[in-house]
């Protein structure tokens, strides 16, 4: 804390001096109208307003600590910008205020947290900034990244990171049921398959103990023979093609066989992680975080109870579902104000936040997931053996554009089209071909 | 006018407080939401379409089935719990003074329960695995497993079944005062005639209670037309292949998931035309002339 507080007055005492030096040489620049100057902000004293999703001063999540030590690593590097932070739990509630300060009343945030169809419905409605990228920065975004931040042609959010989604193994199940795990985390749809099914038995002590589960929020199986929900320029709905068909076969064949718990159709995310710690579930599909939950409990130690697989393949290149977080920056008519929340926006989704929070004390990991772009991606693998190899699976992993509708088309037709399919009540191709018309619908008003 | 008006006019300031509170946080509300019913709002505003929003609820399938599933559950659910009410608190009315207040407190302390935690127990109840309670019980008798909220065709009736199996205790506590201060001479004569417990029961009790059931009728039934926190944490929001989801169920989601805000309205609207078309229907049928 002491050698924070020394280095954040040494620099502050630079900055003051490089002000007295800028003011001593000629008048105040007026405030630049794009963002792209960080001199302002280097210098006079901003105060801007950072709005996080589950911060709660004070608490012990993940959100929390990360946040309060990206500003203090902040503040080491620019004393003069006081950051504020907002939370709000996840959910309605607080979407519902972004909403309403971003969208009603112009205000609000100067930098903020956001997810999938928010970005577009901000940047639709003008209220976001559109980050100064440089070419460089450009080609150090990872590209699909990029391309679900991208606004009628422009870039209009920093991505943030990007959440793949992973088989988790049980070692202990797998050498009992005496399954070899997949060889560098790599692994065929068929190979998958007959994992599963050998690893559906009945324990000695009579607990039963399924092969695979995942949760009931996602589509993955659907992408394993390239099937996509929309084509390359996001305007018609294809997750009824043969590929997307065929994926969805493969998904039915393992609720065929039953190697999913019986309730795998009302498995929320939180049930299917509970399933396989405590032993009721060989391999099961999460997204990154899972690494922490597991690297918390002490019973699940990497490599001796627990590794971490790819998706299964099969014909498509890139099978692995996952999301992308962004950090977006509100457009306003505070020029410095601006240019100080693209400053920390940068800092937020660039390469020195991450080593900058390994030298506090304690040491702060900062990415949650990788991160969305190549020179900040080295240090996710550098906090865990599990994140090293998760690091190298990034480029599997499919990101789904971001089209606003995509709730309403997910909820409202394309889950129940799944389940149908998976109960067997419909043919993948019916339940598919079903939901056509009404996602099409959707993606059109999205696209309007 | 004047003279009354000078004479009582002083009473409505009175009346004043509860009558702002009920503008403003009732009549304004259901305004605004008929007014928004008819626009396409969303968060950023919106504009009036007249009635298209109930035109695209008519030829929506997901709006039908809420519909059909709210229907089902409230006309079950609604039966179920007005005679359960009935009934548990016949049986209780003949016990003594103690064991009255006893019983009573015992079947009503249940509702001040969070209703999110009565039904993650009854999600751990319904669970589709052999380890939930209710396989775990059928089982003991050679029945299931079933797959109850795991299953499209199940779901449903899990979710009726654990409103159903909750004992009413407003109701009990209503039917209970009620049957307490019926007449007894009627039951007097009864018995002078030669009846029966159950033709008492039958022929004096339940006619007598028609005002008490017929207000846990409109009551229930407006309860049971809102049902949401049931359904979203028993079956995740909708269950499996959507066969679980309700009304409120979907204008939530619509709202704060979809952001359609006009269209929920006319969700909204839909609800509200139901509930009193079933109250007024309720009381056409029930209404009663009934004094003691």
């Amino acid at each position: 804390m002491d050698r924070e507080l020394i280095i954040s007055r040494r620099r502050f005492l630079q900055s003051l001096a490089a002000v007295g030096v800028a003011v001593a040489c000629g008048p105040t620049a007026a405030p630049s109208a794009t963002p792209s100057a960080g001199a302002s902000a280097a210098a006079k004293p901003i105060t801007i307003e950072w709005w996080r999703r589950n911060y709660t001063p004070g608490s012990q999540t993940a959100e929390t600590v990360t946040s309060d030590a990206a500003v203090a690593g902040y503040r080491q590097r620019y004393p003069n910008v006081t950051i504020n932070i907002q939370g709000g739990p996840f959910g309605p509630e607080t979407d519902q205020k972004f909403d309403i300060a971003i969208l009603q009343q112009k205000a609000g945030p100067d930098v903020f947290h956001t997810t999938g169809g928010d970005v577009l419905k901000y940047a639709a409605a003008g209220q976001l900034s559109e980050p100064p990228l440089t070419d460089a920065e450009r080609r150090d975004f990872n590209p699909s990244a990029l391309q679900a931040t991208t606004y009628k042609g422009k870039v209009v959010a920093y991505p943030l990171w990007i959440v793949p989604w992973f088989e988790y193994i049980n070692l202990d199940l797998f050498k009992e049921a005496g399954v070899t795990p997949p060889k560098d985390g790599s692994w065929t749809y068929d190979e998958f398959f007959a994992a599963a099914q050998k690893l559906t038995y009945k324990r000695s002590n009579g607990k039963q103990v399924y092969g695979f589960a995942h949760a009931n929020d996602e589509f993955a199986f659907m992408l394993i023979d390239g099937g996509r929900p929309y084509d390359k320029d996001v305007k018609t709905w294809t997750f009824n093609s043969a590929d997307a068909v065929s994926g969805l076969e493969k998904w039915v064949a393992l609720a065929k066989a039953k190697v999913m718990p019986p309730d795998f159709l009302t498995l929320n995310p939180n049930d299917s992680q509970a399933r396989f710690l405590s032993g009721d579930v060989a391999i099961l599909q999460r997204p990154s975080a899972m690494i922490n939950v597991l690297n918390a409990d002490k019973n699940w130690e990497y490599g001796k109870n627990w590794d971490i697989a790819n998706f299964p393949k099969a014909k498509g290149d890139q099978t692995a579902w996952g999301g992308v977080g962004f950090i977006a920056v509100r457009e306003q008519q505070d020029a410095d104000k601006k240019a100080a929340a693209h400053q920390f926006a940068k800092y937020l989704t660039g390469p020195d936040i991450g080593p900058d929070l390994k030298k506090l004390t304690p040491p702060v990991e900062y990415w949650l997931a990788p991160a969305g772009r190549t020179s900040a991606a080295g240090i996710y693998g550098e906090y865990h053996p599990a994140k090293a190899k998760v690091a190298k699976m990034g480029a599997f992993t499919y990101v789904l554009p971001n089209v606003s509708t995509w709730s309403e088309i997910d909820q409202k037709y394309m889950r129940p089209a799944r389940d149908a399919a998976l109960e067997g009540k419909k043919t993948p191709k019916q339940a598919l071909d079903e939901v056509t018309s009404a996602a099409q619908r959707l993606l059109d008003e999205a696209n309007k | 006018m004047t003279a009354a008006l000078r004479r009582y006019g002083w009473s409505y300031v009175f009346v004043l407080p509860t009558f702002a509170l009920f503008v403003v946080f009732t009549l304004l509300p259901v305004v605004q939401g008929l007014a928004l019913s008819l626009q396409n709002a969303r968060v950023t505003g919106g504009e009036f379409i007249g009635i298209a929003n109930f035109v695209t609820l008519a030829e929506d399938p997901v709006f039908r089935q809420a519909l059909g599933n709210t229907i089902l559950y409230t006309t079950v659910v609604v039966a179920a719990q007005v005679t359960l009410a009935l009934v548990v608190a016949s049986l209780i009315q003949p016990l003594g003074a103690r064991s009255r207040v006893f019983y009573r407190a015992l079947f009503y302390l249940p509702l001040v329960n969070s209703a999110i935690l009565v039904a993650i127990v009854w999600r751990w109840i319904f669970n589709a695995n052999p380890f939930g309670l209710a396989n775990t019980a059928l089982g003991t008798i050679g029945l299931g497993p079933f797959l109850w909220i795991g299953s499209s065709d199940q779901a449903l009736i899990a979710v009726i079944l654990s409103a159903v199996l909750t004992i009413p205790g407003g109701g009990v506590v209503l039917y209970s005062a009620a049957i307490g201060s019926l007449p007894r001479e009627l039951y007097e004569a009864a018995e002078v005639e030669g009846a029966g417990p159950f033709a008492k029961w039958w022929h004096i009790t339940v006619p007598l209670l028609k005002p008490t059931t017929l207000y846990l009728l409109v009551v229930y039934t407006i309860l049971a037309f809102q049902v949401f926190e049931r359904v979203y944490i028993m079956t995740n929001g909708g269950g499996p292949n959507n066969a679980t989801i309700t009304i409120v169920q979907l204008i939530y989601s619509t709202a704060f998931q979809f952001g359609r805000y006009g269209l929920a309205s006319a969700m909204a609207v839909v609800l509200f035309v139901m509930a009193i078309a079933v109250a007024v229907v309720q009381f056409r049928a029930l209404r009663s002339d009934v004094e003691y």
